[in-house]
C-alpha cells in the first residue's frame, strides 16, 4: 500500500531563495552577538586547564579511603570490595592491630596495604556499593594522570589523602592509635 | 612622495609606485591572513563555540588570539615539504603560484581612495592609474585565470579525488561566468565606461543612487556568482571532506598548501573590493560630497572588509549545494536575471534616464 507523501508547498517568497538565505543570516548573527558580548566565564566551552567542570553529584571519580574523626582508616579489610572488583584491581593485605578488640568497641582488622591499579580501574563505582563500612567512595576528581605507570599505583595513604586538600583536612600517613570506641556492641 | 624618491635615488612617479604596490599587496595579503583567523573566530562565534584564542606571543601575551596566523604560518613553514612521487613536479610547485598571483593581481585597477593632487602631480590610490584601457575588464579577466591555479594543482598531483575536485571547479566556472560578466556589463553601460573611477564617479556620494540599489537584481547575480568566483561555501567545489578527500588540495603539505588557502583568503579580499567597487560607490562617503583622502580610504576600507566579513558569515549559514543545483542556478536563473537586468537598464537608457 503507497503512502501519499506530502510535500511542504514553499511561498513565492521562499521559493527566491533569497529571503530565507536572509533568515537564516539573521539568526547566525544573533547567535555570533549573543556569544560575542557573552563572558567567557558563562559561555557554553569550559576552558578546561582553567576552567573546570564541577561535577555532578554522584559523580564517579577518584577513589577516598574514609576516615575516622581521629583519623583511623574506616576500612576493615573485608575483601568485599576486592570481590566485587570486576576489574581486579584492588588489593588489600589485612593486619590486626591492637589488643583492644571488638568487644571493647573496637574493629580488630584493618588494612595493612590497600592498593588500587588505577590504570586497571574502570571506575564502576562496584567497590562503593559493595563496602559494608561505606569505607571506599568514589568522589568528583577526575584528573587521574601521571607520567609512570608506577606513579598510577595508589597505595594506601595515597588513597586516604586524595580529597584531603579539597576537604581542607590533613594529610596522614600513619594510623593513629585508637582510643575512641567507634561503636558500643551488646555481647 | 619627493623625499622618498630621493632616498631611493629614483622619479616621485617609481616612488609612489613602489610605495604603492607595498601597501596594497602588503595590506592585502595581511589582511588575508587575518582573515584566516577572524573565519575561524566568527565560525566559532557563530556556532556557540570559542575559537582559536589561545596562541600568545612570547607565551604570554594573548590578544584574543590573534597571534594564531603567526603561529600557522610558522607551523607550515616547518612542515616537511612532501611532492608525491608521481607527481608532475614542475606544475606542482607552479600551482600555488597560479592561484595565489591571480588572486592579488585583481586588485590593482581598484581605486581604494580618492585621487589628490600634490605638488603639481596628481597622485590615483590605486595601483593602475585611471585611463589604462584595461578598466574593470582586467579583475574579471585575472579573476577568470583563479581557476588555473585549482586546476593545475588538481591536476598536477595525480591523486583522482584532486583531479575530480579540479574538474568540478573549471565546470562551475563556464556556468556562472556568463551571468556574472552580463551583470557587470550593465554597470559599464550605466555608467559609459569600464574605468573603475567613472564607474565610482557615477554612483555619486548618495547611497540610494548607488549600483545596489538601482541594479538589486544585477547585485543578486554578481554578489552570488563571487561565491563561485572565490571558491567558498556554498559553492565550494573544489574542495569536499565527505566526497573526494580534501579537494585540489589533497597532496598539498607546509608552505605550498597555505599558499594555495592564503589564496583563497586573497581572492575573498579581491571579490569584496570588486564589489564595494561596482555595487557600494567604492570609496564614496555616504553624504559627503568631497571627502578627504583618508576618509575615502576608511570608507572603501570599511566596505571592503563588511563584504569580507558577509563571505565569512553566509559560509557559516549556509549549506552546500551540490555543483550540478550552482550549474542550475548558472544557466536557468542568474543568465536570465542578468539578461532580464541588462534589458531593462538598455531600455530605460533609451528613454533617457
Ligand atoms: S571502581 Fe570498579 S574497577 Fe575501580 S576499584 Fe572500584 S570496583 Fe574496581
Ligand atoms: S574498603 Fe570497604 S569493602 Fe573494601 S575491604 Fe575496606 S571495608 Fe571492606
Amino acid at each position: 500500500m503507497g503512502v501519499v507523501v506530502k510535500k511542504v508547498e514553499l511561498s513565492w517568497l521562499d521559493r527566491t531563495y533569497v529571503w530565507p538565505v536572509m533568515k537564516g543570516m539573521g539568526i547566525t548573527l544573533r547567535h555570533f552577538f549573543r556569544q560575542l558580548f557573552t563572558p567567557t566565564a558563562k559561555r557554553y566551552t569550559i576552558q578546561y586547564p582553567d576552567m573546570k567542570k564541577e561535577m555532578p553529584e554522584g559523580y564517579r571519580g577518584l577513589h577516598e579511603l574514609k576516615r575516622f574523626e581521629d583519623g583511623a582508616i574506616k576500612c576493615v579489610a573485608c575483601f568485599m570490595c576486592q570481590e566485587a572488583c570486576p576489574a581486579r584491581c584492588i588489593s588489600i593485605e589485612a593486619e590486626e592491630f591492637s589488643e583492644l578488640n571488638i568487644t571493647q568497641g573496637f574493629e580488630e582488622k584493618r588494612p595493612a596495604k590497600f592498593s588500587i591499579d588505577m590504570l586497571r580501574c574502570i571506575y564502576c563505582g562496584m567497590c562503593e556499593e559493595a563496602c559494608p563500612k561505606d569505607a571506599i567512595w568514589l568522589r568528583k576528581d577526575y584528573e587521574v594522570a601521571a607520567y609512570d605507570r608506577l606513579a598510577m599505583q595508589y597505595g594506601k595513604w595515597d588513597l586516604m589523602n586524595t580529597y584531603a586538600k579539597a576537604d581542607g583536612k590533613e594529610n596522614i600517613s600513619g594510623d593513629p592509635t585508637p582510643s575512641v570506641p567507634r561503636r558500643t556492641i551488646a555481647m | 612622495m619627493d623625499k622618498l624618491a630621493s632616498l631611493l635615488h629614483t622619479s616621485p612617479a617609481t616612488a609612489w609606485m613602489v610605495a604603492k604596490l607595498v601597501i596594497v599587496f602588503g595590506g592585502v595579503f595581511s589582511l588575508a591572513a587575518l582573515w584566516t583567523w577572524v573565519e575561524r573566530r566568527g565560525a566559532a562565534m557563530i556556532q556557540d563555540r570559542i575559537g582559536p584564542n589561545r596562541a600568545a606571543l612570547f607565551g604570554k601575551i594573548k590578544i584574543i588570539g590573534l597571534a594564531q596566523p603567526l603561529a600557522d604560518g610558522i607551523k607550515f613553514f616547518f612542515k616537511e615539504d612532501l611532492v608525491p612521487h608521481d607527481a608532475n613536479k614542475a606544475l606542482f610547485w607552479l600551482a600555488p603560484f597560479l592561484a595565489l598571483v591571480p588572486a592579488l593581481m585583481g586588485f590593482a585597477v581598484i581605486p581604494f581612495g580618492r585621487s589628490f593632487v600634490s605638488g603639481g602631480h596628481e597622485y590615483h590610490l590605486a595601483l593602475l592609474d585611471p585611463g589604462n584601457g584595461m578598466g574593470l575588464l582586467y579583475p574579471l579577466a585575472i579573476g577568470g585565470m583563479a581557476v588555473y591555479g585549482v586546476l593545475v594543482a588538481a591536476w598536477s598531483s595525480n591523486n583522482k579525488w584532486s583531479i575530480l575536485g579540479g574538474m568540478r571547479s573549471s565546470a562551475t566556472m563556464v556556468s556562472y561566468e556568463i551571468g556574472m560578466s552580463l551583470a557587470v556589463v550593465t554597470i559599464f553601460m550605466t555608467a559609459g565606461g569600464y574605468d573603475p573611477s567613472e564607474v565610482i564617479k557615477a554612483q555619486g556620494h548618495l547611497p540610494w543612487a548607488w549600483n545596489v540599489v538601482r541594479q538589486p537584481l544585477g547585485f543578486i547575480v554578481f554578489f552570488t556568482c563571487m561565491f563561485a568566483e572565490t571558491n567558498r561555501l556554498p559553492f565550494d567545489f573544489a574542495e569536499g571532506e565527505s566526497e573526494i578527500v580534501a579537494g585540489f588540495n589533497v597532496e598539498y603539505g607546509s608552505m605550498k598548501f597555505s599558499l594555495l588557502a592564503l589564496s583563497e583568503y586573497c581572492h575573498l579580499m579581491t571579490a569584496s573590493a570588486l564589489i564595494a567597487t561596482l555595487y557600494f560607490g567604492g570609496w564614496q562617503v555616504p553624504f559627503v560630497q568631497n571627502p578627504s583622502v583618508l576618509l575615502s580610504v576608511a570608507s572603501f576600507l570599511v566596505k571592503m572588509l563588511f563584504f569580507a566579513w558577509v563571505f565569512v558569515w553566509i559560509r557559516w549559514t549556509l549549506p552546500r549545494f551540490r555543483y550540478d543545483q550552482l550549474m542550475h542556478l548558472g544557466w536557468k536563473a542568474m543568465l536570465p536575471m542578468s539578461m532580464v537586468n541588462l534589458v531593462f537598464h538598455a531600455w530605460r537608457m533609451s528613454q533617457g534616464h
